[in-house]
């Protein structure tokens, strides 16, 4: 992928082509909204196959064990939370 | 109060995606750890909150999301030119988590602003619609699309840098302004 810079990535829809209200922005092709796509995923998905680190098994070991009092302190601040 | 195997299943499985999503809205490894950590703690002390039922993986980013920008804002304040010290970490560091191939992929993600970053990641690659991205980041659809098609657009530019006639300064300006 990072070889072809060159290539017409990225092309912009004359505006006026559309019609809902973002008109004014200059909108991507779809094939190369596709190849943007296809990079974002490949990215994610390569992070997504790591192994989960040890220390989030750890932490929801807690959880088995009932002992969700560390868990209570840690997490003070509770309003973050929605 | 509840200490069930099946959340903990339910909260582990959850933790690639929420790495995922923080490694690529933060940057660093370390401190998406840091985050993956506050959001499962938060989430743990706040179970009472959840809705059984509901979309537990929304919950999850929503906190994480909400814990993001706390710091971002916080460090804002400490250091000025935010996104010039994330582009600069981002290229110290390519090595974490990513092949080589991504290098250039990341670093132009790099140079989104956070909002049109997260709202990419969420709906672009996280696998979240419109409609929850919005629940999520606290704002309305429209808000996300736009942000979504801004990122896209930025993107491409920053991608192809060589191949700038059709994507001149001017709409590039333009882009920004709308912002």
């Amino acid at each position: 992928m990072t070889g072809d810079k060159g290539n017409k990535l990225a092309r912009v829809i004359p505006e006026g082509s559309l019609s809902d209200k973002l008109a004014t922005n200059p909108k991507l092709d779809s094939t190369s909204q596709r190849r943007i796509g296809d990079q974002l995923r490949a990215m994610y998905d390569e992070l997504m196959q790591q192994p989960v680190p040890d220390r989030f098994k750890e932490l929801l070991d807690q959880l088995d064990k009932g002992s969700q009092d560390k868990a209570k302190n840690n997490g003070n601040d509770l309003e973050g939370a929605k | 109060m509840t200490s069930e195997p099946d959340l903990r299943e339910a909260l582990l499985a959850a933790v690639p995606s929420l790495r995922a999503f923080a490694i690529s809205l933060s940057g660093q490894v370390d401190r998406a750890d840091d985050l993956v950590q506050d959001t499962l703690l938060r989430a743990l002390s706040n179970l009472h909150r959840f809705e059984r039922g509901t979309n537990l993986n929304a919950w999850l980013f929503t906190i994480l999301r909400n814990l993001f920008h706390s710091e971002y804002r916080k460090r804002r304040r400490e250091v000025e030119d935010p996104d010039g010290s994330y582009a600069g970490r981002l290229k110290v560091h390519p090595e974490q988590g990513s092949r080589l191939d991504f290098e250039d992929f990341r670093s132009a993600l790099a140079q989104l602003p956070p909002d049109q970053r997260e709202a990419l990641l969420l709906v672009g690659a996280s696998g979240f619609s419109y409609e929850e991205a919005a629940q999520i980041c606290g704002c309305a659809v429209g808000t996300i699309k736009s942000r979504v098609n801004r990122a896209r657009l930025r993107l491409a530019s920053l991608l192809n840098v060589d191949d700038v006639e059709d994507l001149g300064p001017d709409s590039m300006t333009r882009a920004a302004l709308q912002g």
